[in-house]
């Protein structure tokens, strides 16, 4: 009864064990990402083809895990026996802490074709797509949306956000850095006035985007401020829109880097240089639903000019690093009661 | 391990002796296997860990307070749960033949191995702000619905995963009861009351502990529920305190040391409950004669007949308009599902890695009890119930942490290729064990002694004991353990989203895919195809363990009815 499946279980790991024995013979480079980026409608599809067309002989193999986070954990895990050659979606914030593990090399590539918001000079880590946080909201439910932050504190109770929680989600973190910019030392006192509005706090983005506002729960969400794009190119609906605030939008570089660990550290800055070719971002506007990190002129889908184009800003990676916890303990204790 | 006792049985009989402690190596092997690498794990990260000092935990304050906060909302998940379940199991035993009760128990089983995500879009769409309930509920009170964000939604979205569970464990318990005694019941004509004191409350007295320590620990190591009904960080368990250690502050002292705590408050329950208390098991292995329709039972006349469908309707109420939203929503869906090239590769894989899954749960669950009935039967208490306990270790160690020990331990490296789905099957399988074991040690360990000693007598030994004694009474459990350890399994996204994959994903795995893309009406139609798929295998497996086995031998007497095993009632 219990045999079969397990000497089925046994010949699929044997199987998979055999192919991967296989695909060591060219030259392969392994790529740690997160699970969407490697989806069949996502970006990792069309660069894989794109690469291994212009390299030759060479492969390049992603491995998924479930987000920036997991990559930052998996490296600090490994060390220098990482399977890695190259992260790709580590975003500003993780920057710091991943470049203290001292595993990372420089990417040398051409910096001069950066079309990023803000200056870019970081030898380690190549931006190769950006976007800005923004709530997100239904035109349907909420006709006239909040312009700034002053305006979303003030408004009456009713109007309800899910927004994410800083400790496990990407966006989550972002809203924290986004008001801590904007609010400074008042931070805490705006978090409380906003916490009238939250009407819940999910553990990741998928849940609130899916679970919660698809389903009408709340007008307004936490996300990007492209996610409008993918609604608007895709399902054909202008209903989804991103509410601009006149304070101005918190950002989020995601980048690529190689690891000194590379076994084909050439091969692997070419990947590198690749990032920033068309051949690479032409994928990223609507397959990961992000600002591609170079110009992309004509190729560039129309529906990006129609997204909001507010003020942005970051804080360094190193103080994002020296002050997280600090400003995840202030958020703890304006939101926990 | 249980299969090797069972082979070695085609030994000669002189090599008996040695064989009869088969059953304590199988055991022990398997308890070695979970406990060594379960607390190896946890040994893996204490041991990374810079300094641990316990006083972390009290040191921040708001630790203290998730502790508090994950405690209050397991007890009170727990209570009420339970408190529903009771009315809920006794009119289902009042009633054993309805329209549609077969479909109802069916979805209560189906309750429990639902993914969180999926369970979470149907809660939403039932008893969201704009959910179908929400009108009925602002005509009843005047306010508009927000029940579901808070502590009230985080005990309903719990009450929905755990009632089922609960009533269904406890239905069989109560079936259980011989039928000499329901006979005796009818002929007094006793009323609602006695039959309580005599009948009912017994049995249901007889399961509350464990079932009450089996509830809290899953509510208490809830996550993805918490955290999305919450509302805010009031509402944080114990398990999001530990993600944020380990995945954001790579405090891996602090994440030991958190999941010590869960162990030991985990832990400390089970062995208050296992200390008394009998055992639920989800087939009723003891052979009772049906009651359906035998017994005339006096208290299903007059009101209970309107409490009871009161009873039935509410739990009709609560469990299918979620999954019926679920299946609305997928059903928009379906037209992608064609275009969708790597759904059923995904579907292939979950399945391919369920099986490995169940299969490894079944024989490490099948160890473990052989090994705690042979303890027993020597009257060694404390080891038969450390053996037995050690099943449910998995239940309170965090995945995460599981994870993360067993990478440390397996390093220098896991390749990203097969060996992460290796020990996702291998984690999986711990996983469904406490599942496993409820199902399988009604059928095990409750071979009445008069057979079990007229098998000795007639020296029925190995292969023949097995085939005769053992498989008729163990068939349907095997086939239903095997489901909910597939089934759980399939839907698993914490362990697999863990160990990474080489862009092959499983159904979850793609699930989130398609979420992370903005693909929701294609995500919808894969929860479908996921929740389709775990029904069909519940369906398949019981279907195949339906029929008994054929035996030549008998012609006037069926031979389930002579080892009283057959259990006819029971639902394919």
């Amino acid at each position: 009864m219990n045999a079969k499946p397990i000497r089925t279980a046994l010949g699929l790991v044997a199987g998979l064990a055999a192919a991967s024995a296989m695909a060591d013979e060219p030259r392969t480079l392994t790529v740690y990402t997160y699970d969407s980026f490697v989806a069949e409608w996502g970006p990792g599809p069309g660069i894989k083809k794109a690469f291994e067309a212009r390299c030759g002989d060479c492969r390049l193999e992603f491995v998924a895990l479930s987000g920036g986070v997991d990559l930052l954990q998996r490296l600090r895990l490994e060390g220098e026996d990482s399977a890695a050659d190259l992260l790709l979606g580590l975003d500003m914030n993780l920057m710091a802490d991943a470049r203290d593990l001292d595993l990372l090399a420089p990417h040398q590539a051409d910096l001069s074709r950066l079309a990023l918001p803000i200056d870019w000079d970081d030898p380690v880590f190549l931006p190769y797509d950006w976007g800005r946080f923004a709530f997100v909201y239904d035109s349907e439910a909420l006709p006239n949306p909040p312009k700034s932050f002053a305006e979303l504190l003030a408004a009456p109770d009713d109007l309800k956000v899910i927004i994410q929680d800083p400790r496990t989600s990407i966006t989550g973190l972002g809203l924290l850095l986004w008001m801590k910019r904007v609010y400074g030392d008042e931070a805490p006192a705006a978090w409380e006035k906003l916490n009238d509005h939250v009407l819940t706090v999910t553990g990741g983005w998928s849940q609130a985007y899916f679970s919660l506002f698809m389903n009408g729960e709340a007008p307004m969400v936490l996300s990007y401020s492209t996610s409008p794009a993918y609604h608007m190119a895709v399902e054909n609906t202008e209903r989804y829109q991103a509410a601009e605030f006149a304070e101005g939008h918190y950002l989020q570089v995601e980048t690529a880097a190689m690891l000194k660990s590379s076994e084909h550290p050439a091969l692997a800055r070419d990947f590198l240089d690749f990032v920033l070719s068309p051949d690479f971002q032409r994928h990223i506007p609507l397959g990961n639903v992000m600002y591609p990190a170079i110009d992309l002129g004509e190729e560039r889908p129309a529906v990006f000019d129609r997204l909001i184009e507010p003020e942005s800003f970051t804080f360094s990676p190193e103080e994002v690093q020296a002050h997280r916890r600090e400003w995840i303990r202030e958020w703890l204790n304006a939101s926990a009661r | 391990m249980a299969s090797e006792a069972i082979t070695a049985g085609k030994a000669p009989p002189h090599d008996r002796r040695r064989l009869t402690h088969l059953p304590l190596w199988a055991g022990l092997a398997a308890l070695t296997a979970l406990v060594g690498l379960g607390l190896g794990s946890l040994g893996a990260l204490l041991v990374q860990a810079p300094g641990v000092s316990p006083s972390g935990l009290w040191r921040e304050p708001y630790l203290a307070g998730v502790l508090r906060f994950s405690l209050w909302q397991a007890s009170l998940s727990t209570l009420a749960s339970l408190g529903l379940a009771v009315p809920v199991a006794l009119a289902l035993a009042r009633r054993p033949s309805f329209v549609g009760r077969r479909l109802l128990l069916r979805a209560m089983e189906l309750s429990l191995v639902i993914p969180s995500l999926i369970a979470l879009f149907g809660l939403v769409a039932v008893h969201g702000r704009q959910g179908w309930a929400a009108p009925l509920w602002e005509a009843l009170t005047g306010t508009p619905a927000g029940y579901l964000y808070g502590l009230s939604g985080i005990v309903l979205a719990h009450v929905f995963y755990n009632l089922p569970l609960a009533a269904r464990l406890l239905l069989q318990e109560l079936e259980r009861a011989p039928a000499a005694h329901w006979r005796l019941a009818a002929q007094l004509g006793l009323s609602r009351r006695a039959i309580w004191g005599t009948l009912e409350w017994p049995a249901v007295k007889r399961l509350l502990p464990r079932l009450a320590a089996l509830i809290f620990t899953l509510c208490f190591t809830s996550f993805a529920i918490v955290m999305t009904l919450g509302g805010g960080p009031a509402s944080t368990t114990l398990e999001v305190a530990l993600y944020q250690a380990l995945k954001f502050d790579n405090d891996l002292a602090l994440a030991a040391l958190l999941a010590l705590a869960q162990l030991t408050i985990c832990l400390g329950l089970w062995a208050l409950a296992l200390s008394r208390g009998g055992a639920p098991s989800l087939v009723a292995g003891d052979g009772t004669m049906p009651i359906k329709g035998r017994w005339q039972r006096r208290d299903a006349l007059g009101v209970s007949q309107i409490t009871d469908s009161l009873w039935l309707v509410a739990l009709a109420l609560l469990l299918l308009p979620p999954l019926v939203a679920v299946v609305v929503a997928g059903l928009g869906g379906v037209t992608d599902l064609a275009a969708q090239a790597s759904l059923w590769p995904a579907l292939l894989r979950s399945l391919v890695m369920a099986a490995g899954a169940g299969g490894l749960a079944l024989v490490l669950g099948l160890a473990l009890l052989a090994g705690r009935g042979w303890l027993a039967a020597r009257g060694r208490r404390l080891a038969a119930g450390l053996m037995e306990g050690s099943g449910q270790l998995i239940l309170v160690l965090p995945a995460l942490v599981l994870g993360t020990g067993l990478f440390l331990l397996l390093r220098p490296r896991l390749g990203g290729g097969w060996q992460g789905y290796g020990l996702v099957v291998l984690v999986n399988a711990f996983m469904a064990l406490p599942f496993v074991m409820q199902v399988l040690r009604g059928a095990l360990l409750g071979l009445p002694l008069a057979q079990r000693r007229l098998a000795d007598q007639l020296d029925i030994q190995g292969l023949a004991r097995f085939r005769w004694l053992l498989w008729p009474r163990l068939r349907r459990p095997v086939a239903l353990a095997l489901a909910y350890a597939m089934t759980l399994s399939l839907g698993d996204f914490s362990v697999i989203a863990l160990f990474g994959s080489p862009s092959a994903p499983t159904l979850p795995m793609l699930l989130y895919q398609q979420l992370g893309s903005y693909r929701w009406q294609t995500a919808a139609a894969t929860a479908l195809v996921l929740l389709a798929t775990v029904a069909a295998l519940f369906m398949l497996l019981a279907w195949l363990t339906r029929q008994l086995p054929h035996y030549p031998l008998s012609n006037s007497h069926r031979p389930g009815a002579f080892w009283s095993h057959a259990d006819d009632r029971q639902e394919p």
